[in-house]
């Protein structure tokens, strides 16, 4: 049973650290806190839903069409957090959170409150290992998560465009003195996130069930892992998923499902009270 | 009278000493000059003296009361305000009642603005020379003006001392003049002060003794003339050098 | 434009006078609504439910004005909902009693927030509050000995009545009556926001709202004063909580706990106007009724995406609320 615990809760840290890496992505290059993001991931899911269920596309092709339309969507949200003034986090919580409303009732209208589930029948079946059993689904969520983050590590570390957006993360000001266009680089993390957005999504809507209200939590654990990992580490993230997905995991062996929703809920506020700035990130002056 | 006591006072940030071993005393009355090169310290030690700041060593005294790592508000309430480097008035409100903030909270508590606060206010104003704005919303107040509006708050909260944070940066000899007669002013109200002045325009014209750092050290102190001749201060500021010094 | 902004200028009396039209015209339309629509009671029913918004949007503005934007204050709205609901169904407490007892719970939790939230400011702690409504959620949607868990708590007592002498009021007897106990409460609210935002406790508020290092260096500290305006904001978004489990008779975790509740009233607050008095109020008595007889009908699902837009608005366009911009107009 512990084995079982661990292996999920690593497969659901890594599809958090999936989530979480576009909202921190954002956030670290803009200093806008999209507080839409779980509702746009469960849009992207239901992209995904629709085109698998109404025309009867093949589930891997979905994909790229969920990224597509939330690449669409997310570009038009980042002209309206462009007007934003200071101070930029607060009022962009706020907007968002309208923008939120928004999406979650456009989704409500467009595909009623129902839950739905894109059943792909293999995902469900597995391997027998030794001690533990180990769905196909399960092995997905791993592997594209993990893969994604390398290829986003790869971009971030040894590309010359991540290290351009890496400074803008370090300081706006400066990267713009040494003549990194930091509104592109905004854009452009507006566009990688809306990607990861669109990847994790189809994956949310194959593994969980789909209703409007749900990105709600989605967001919670966005939040929860960016604020854990400090801003503009991707280690922190990595291990912030990881950390959550267990916690979870556990709490679910430990007290029962019903009070697994409270797991991130009470990791953002210990963080929040007693280190705002991250784990690894460095401490109040 | 001694007003003010800092006994070994020292703040280390992440390991770098902002501020070390300051010993000095203020006496009731007297306008001290601050000074001292660009990081110096000077306004780690107003952030210290006014509660912004805890100390990492060391004490306060005020009038013979430990005060050390007192908030800002229980300071003030005691009897210490201070204005800042940059204005920072309550921009969405008048400037009367910018000045009733101070007045009202200053010294304990009222419900009400009562009479004698609006009169007091007003008549502050009028030390500082903004009083026909009184009704104008402090953001469209002009730069002196505004700076004007804190120095009134800050006496609207009866301070035994004040602390100016370069309250004459930036000034053309003729606004340096008026605000020479305006630190007089209060003086005579029975206000102690402490300025700091990193361009040395005003406390030179108007301190009875200055209080010299350099690289968060105490290098001197005395009356003015006396200290801008000190070695030690001339080589902070100018960086000179002496043909019996070694060089570095 | 804030109440201090000044008593004399022609720009405030105007202020002044526009905010006192307005109350007047919407106390009159209130007070003879019932009899307007010939006491139709879907139309009292949605006019009631507004009201109760209006309360939980005034109420949220008490915290708006010292500055904090808390996203999760449907927190102290489903705390005061279930310890009424739990007093008076378990223990048969009477609502005038269980109501103000909600209030002070509410007022507890409020407490327990500011503890773990002291140091945060600005979107940190409008994070932190997103988080921390998951907590009474979550016990209550446990505590199944307690609160019977999600299935929720059914036919709870009404609203209390009143009797003065021989002259009795039951105010769950209709439709009618818990309107005007609502309206009531209401007319409370409002008259205590005013008296708090005009008196030197409003100004210190705006002190550490605008400029908290200057407030605190006259001697406002701001932590007592937003714990103050935390505490108050709470107690009265509790007893509104109560008042709403009175009022419908049945309550749920997922309902009074939900994003509605902590949604709506604080877009009524910032779309009408943070810092006004009758802004939110106002926000609510239009909106609302806007929703509910306008778009409801022509989006049964996905109506409420009016709020979403109209806070969009509100934050790009027009920051100081519809009421706070009419306000400087006139």
């Amino acid at each position: 049973m512990w084995t079982t615990a661990l292996v999920s809760g690593i497969s659901l840290g890594s599809f958090y650290i999936l989530i979480a890496l576009g909202f921190a992505l954002i956030f670290g290059v803009t200093r806008n806190f999209n507080l839409a993001h779980g509702e746009l991931v469960v849009f992207a899911g239901y992209v995904s839903y629709w085109l698998w269920k109404v025309w009867a596309w093949p589930f891997v092709l979905t994909f790229p069409a969920a990224v597509l339309a939330t690449l669409l969507i997310c570009l038009g949200l980042q002209r309206l957090f462009a007007r934003l003034c200071e101070p930029l986090e607060l009022n962009s919580i706020v907007l968002s959170f309208g923008m939120a409303i928004l999406i979650q009732n456009t989704m409500l209208f467009w595909f009623s409150g129902d839950y739905r589930l894109i059943r792909i029948p293999t995902l469900s079946q597995g391997l027998h290992l030794p001690g533990l059993y180990l769905s196909y689904g399960q092995v997905t969520l791993l592997f594209l998560s993990l893969s994604m983050i390398a290829i986003l590590y790869i971009l971030m570390y040894r590309t010359y465009l991540g290290k351009a957006l890496r400074a803008t993360i370090q300081d706006k000001e400066a990267a713009a003195q040494a003549g990194i266009n930091v509104a592109g680089m905004g854009t452009l993390a507006f566009c990688l996130g809306a990607i990861l957005i669109g990847l994790a999504g189809p994956l949310y809507g194959c593994t969980h069930y789909l209703y409007p209200s749900t990105g709600h939590q989605i967001t919670l654990l966005a939040v929860t892992i960016t604020i854990f990992a400090g801003v503009g580490r991707l280690g922190g993230i990595i291990l912030a998923g990881w950390i959550l997905g267990l916690a979870e995991s556990f709490a679910v062996i430990l007290c029962g499902a019903s009070w697994r929703e409270m797991v991130a809920a009470v990791l953002l506020l210990t963080l929040l009270a007693f280190k705002p700035r991250g784990i690894l990130g460095k401490g109040e002056q | 009278m001694t007003v003010l006591q800092l006994q070994e006072l020292s703040k280390t940030f992440n390991g770098i000493s902002a501020l070390s071993n300051i010993d000095f005393t203020i006496n009731e009355g007297e306008i001290v000059g601050l000074v001292g090169p660009n990081g110096a310290g000077k306004t780690t030690l107003f952030n210290l003296i006014s509660g912004r700041l805890r100390p990492s060593t060391g004490k306060i005294l005020f009038e013979g009361k430990d005060i050390t790592g007192f908030k800002p508000h229980a300071v003030c309430k005691l009897g210490i305000s201070r204005t800042f480097q940059s204005s920072r008035p309550f921009s969405r409100m008048s400037t009367l009642h910018n000045v009733l903030t101070g007045q009202v909270f200053g010294k304990g508590f009222s419900l009400h603005i009562r009479p004698e606060d609006e009169q007091m206010a007003h008549e502050l104003l009028d030390v500082v020379g903004i009083a026909h704005k009184a009704e104008t919303l402090a953001a469209d107040l002009t730069l002196s003006e505004q700076r004007r509006l804190d120095l009134a708050r800050a006496l609207a909260t009866r301070p035994k001392l004040l602390l100016l944070d370069e309250v004459a940066a930036g000034f053309s000899p003729v606004l340096v003049k008026q605000a020479i007669k305006l630190i007089n002013r209060v003086r005579e109200r029975g206000v102690t002060l402490l300025i700091v002045d990193h361009f040395l325009n005003l406390s030179l014209k108007v301190a009875d003794r200055l209080l010299a750092l350099d690289h968060g050290e105490k290098i001197a102190e005395g009356p003015p003339n006396i200290i801008m001749r000190n070695r030690e201060v001339l080589r902070a500021y100018l960086g000179m050098r002496y043909p019996d010094e070694e060089d570095d | 434009m804030s109440f201090f902004a000044s008593k004399n200028t022609k720009l405030n009396t105007r202020g002044l006078k526009f905010d006192s039209v307005g109350l007047v015209t919407g106390l009159v339309l209130l007070i003879i609504l019932p009899a307007l629509v010939k006491s139709n009671n879907y139309i009292l029913q949605v006019f009631t439910h507004a009201l109760l918004l209006a309360n939980l949007a005034l109420a949220w503005n008490i915290l708006g004005v010292s500055g904090s934007i808390s996203l999760g204050h449907a927190a102290f709205f489903g705390a005061g909902a279930y310890c009424s609901a739990v007093l008076s169904l378990e223990y048969g407490l009477s609502s005038w009693l269980t109501i103000p007892l909600a209030g002070l719970l509410a007022a507890g939790l409020g407490l327990i927030m500011n503890l773990i939230c002291l140091r945060l400011r600005g979107a940190y702690f409008a994070l932190a509050t997103l988080a921390f409504v998951e907590i009474p959620r979550v016990i209550t949607d446990n505590w199944d000995e307690l609160t019977h868990g999600s299935l929720g708590l059914v036919s709870l007592p009404g609203l209390p009545s009143l009797s003065l002498g021989t002259w009795s009021v039951d105010f769950s007897a209709s439709i009618m009556a818990s309107y005007y106990f609502v309206f009531a409460f209401s007319l409370v609210l409002l008259g205590l926001v005013r008296f708090l935002f005009n008196s030197n406790l409003g100004l210190a508020f705006q002190a550490i709202r605008e400029e908290e290092i200057a407030a605190e260096a006259v001697g406002i500290s701001a932590n007592r004063y937003r714990l103050l305006s935390l505490l108050l904001s709470a107690f009265f978004t509790g007893v509104s909580g109560a008042c709403y489990a009175h009022l419908v008779r049945y309550i749920e975790p997922g309902l009074v706990y939900g994003l509605h509740f902590s949604a709506i009233p604080m877009i009524f607050a910032i779309c009408g106007g943070r810092f006004t008095i009758l802004g939110p109020a106002m926000a609510a008595l239009i909106i609302y009724p806007l929703d509910q007889f306008v778009f409801h009908p022509l989006l049964p699902a996905g109506h409420e995406f009016l709020y979403g837009v109209v806070l969009i608005l509100t934050v790009l366009f027009l920051p100081a609320g519809f009421w706070g911009s009419l306000r400087k107009i006139f």
